[in-house]
């Protein structure tokens, strides 16, 4: 029987489970869609797949043997996670960090920046749709910085290069010339995905006016990081609250109008940039001198007391709450992880999209699981 | 009731947005410590976040410490975005009432920052609106992995009396 056009049907809406082990997830995040057709109704998120406890073996690790599950947890960006444990026992341990090592750790930093947004620019190459050019382009520039990495602390992704009081050893003899050379590729890297995407018409179609959030409700959630610097929200602790070097340094705190996901992916993009200008003024000012203190302690003990540090990570703010109650390991370490609370937003910004347009949303908050869930 | 010597940090202006809350203050290594009790915290953060003089519009962190004897501490990291500086708010809860309002009605954020603190450290907080497992399994709501009394080697004994050493070759 064929229905007459007045006839009304019963529509039912549709459970759909993304993840685990879902590319378009970044890891392992699990996601429970409600759908009605092709229009996201509810969002359930998952997550713990890679909880390995780093919070409680650090209690009973010593400082030193720390640092190694802080690159575990935040592996885009071990410099970044690095450095905020090693101020940590810095405060606490009364250490004061020699201005070489400053210098080091600033412009470490900020290439590890630069190589975790590539990261995410390739990656959402493919959430977007546009399957090889950006992620192989991405790859090139990226493969450039981790090089370098290599060269100076031995590894490619878990560096153990910051150490508390300044440096594990002092980089390579030809590190400036090395850095300024990679700089120029990345640069030109920077302007070919300006070219390839930003100027791409399918690309803007498919990012602009999709999974928006008010700067009241960013703040309201606690993200930080670019995701809420592209809804108008000027936070960056870099700026506001400077540590290392960032106070002499001139950058630009690069926000969006719009906080929708091409604001999202435009505000990381235009940061490379302002990283690029940050690295270059480290280096000019970059000069010989000691990479740890003169009168370094051989055992590391911290006064009892506790201490929130911040620093801005690629993702946003990574915080380390560290208590002491004396002796050579934390009593208590807590991990202010960016992505978690980026995440609970989610819900917020899929709502209302359609199916496809979820997973875009998702992929503009460049989630790294192993922070999410450390 | 300050404790030490607070002037030139924002304690002027915390004490007097928390009006009528108990409060006791400390000078932390960055950022100034208050504390307040139990019973007051949501009116408390509420005031803090209220109010136009220091306005904590942001929740970083929040989490719980664990002080085996002496109870646990409930830690709240706040920040204002417009007028840029920090507090660190805390509250002490006894051993043998480990249960604490949420802040979920204060700050939406504060909702995943809870889960994890009510799985890890066995605080139940009153009126939250989704009171699941974060990132353990579900059906993980007897033991709770950051406890001080939680212990961490248990895995590694279990390896040992498998591979048949006994406790003298250890």
């Amino acid at each position: 029987m064929v229905a007459s056009p007045q006839h009304e049907f019963e529509t039912q809406d549709l459970l759909i489970n993304v993840g685990p082990q879902h590319p378009s997830t970044h890891g392992v995040f699990r996601m429970v869609l409600t759908i009605d057709g092709e229009v996201v109704k509810d969002v359930v998120p998952y997550i713990g797949y890679l909880h390995r406890g780093a919070e409680k073996l650090c209690e009973t690790m010593d400082f030193r043997q720390g640092i190694g599950f802080m690159d575990r947890t935040e592996y885009l960006a071990a410099h970044n996670a690095e450095l905020s444990y090693v101020m940590a026992v810095e405060a606490l341990a009364g250490l004061e960090v020699p201005d070489r090592a400053q210098w080091i750790r600033t412009i470490l930093c900020e290439l590890n920046r630069l190589s975790s947004h590539f990261m995410f620019l390739g990656a959402f190459g493919i959430d977007v749709g546009v399957f090889g050019t950006p992620f192989i382009y991405a790859w090139r520039e990226r493969e450039a910085i981790i090089d370098l990495f290599e060269e100076i602390s031995g590894d490619r992704m878990m560096y153990a290069y910051f150490r508390p009081g300044g440096l594990a050893w002092d980089v390579p003899l030809n590190f400036k010339e090395r850095v300024r050379e990679v700089l120029k590729s990345t640069r030109q890297g920077i302007k070919d995905f300006d070219e390839l995407l930003t100027q791409n018409e399918i690309f803007r179609a498919r990012t602009e006016g999709i999974g928006y959030i008010s700067a009241e409700d960013a703040i309201d959630w606690g993200m930080s990081g670019p995701s809420i610097r592209a809804s108008g929200v000027a936070l960056d602790v870099r700026r506001d609250e400077p540590y290392l070097k960032y106070a002499d340094l001139d950058f630009d705190v690069i926000t969006g109008e719009n906080g929708d996901v091409f604001d999202r992916y435009y505000c990381r993009l235009m940061e490379m940039h302002e990283s690029v200008k940050i690295i270059e003024q480290c280096l000019a000012r970059l000069e010989p001198g000691l990479i740890v203190p003169d009168k370094m302690p051989r055992m590391l003990r911290a006064a009892p007391g506790e201490v929130y540090i911040r620093t801005e990570a690629p993702r946003g703010e990574y915080g380390i709450y560290m208590v002491s109650k004396g002796g050579n390991r934390p009593y208590r370490l807590k991990v202010r992880s960016a992505c978690l609370s980026n995440l609970q937003a989610l819900k917020q910004m899929s709502v209302d999209q359609y199916v496809a347009d979820a997973i875009i949303v998702l992929g503009s908050i460049d989630i790294v699981l192993s922070e999410v869930d450390r | 009731m300050t404790t030490q010597d607070l002037t030139g940090t924002i304690w002027a202006e915390v004490d007097r947005a928390l009006a009528g809350v108990t409060v006791r203050a400390e000078r932390g290594v960055m950022d100034v410590i208050v504390y307040i009790p139990r019973d007051e915290i949501i009116r408390g953060l509420r005031a803090l976040k209220r109010d136009a003089g220091v306005s904590f519009d942001y929740l970083r962190s929040l989490t719980a410490v664990d002080n085996e004897a002496e109870g646990m501490d409930v830690v709240y990291h706040l920040y204002s975005t417009t007028r840029k500086h920090n507090l660190t708010v805390k509250t002490t809860l006894p051993n043998d009432d480990l249960t604490l309002d949420t802040a979920t009605s204060v700050w939406r954020g504060a909702n995943w920052l809870e889960r994890e603190t009510a799985e890890m450290f066995g605080i139940r907080f009153r009126g939250h609106p989704d009171p699941r497992t974060l990132l353990m399994p579900e059906d993980m709501d007897d033991t709770f992995p950051l406890r001080k009394s939680h212990p961490l080697a248990e895995i590694e004994v279990l390896q040992g009396e498998g591979m048949g050493y006994t406790e003298e070759d250890r």
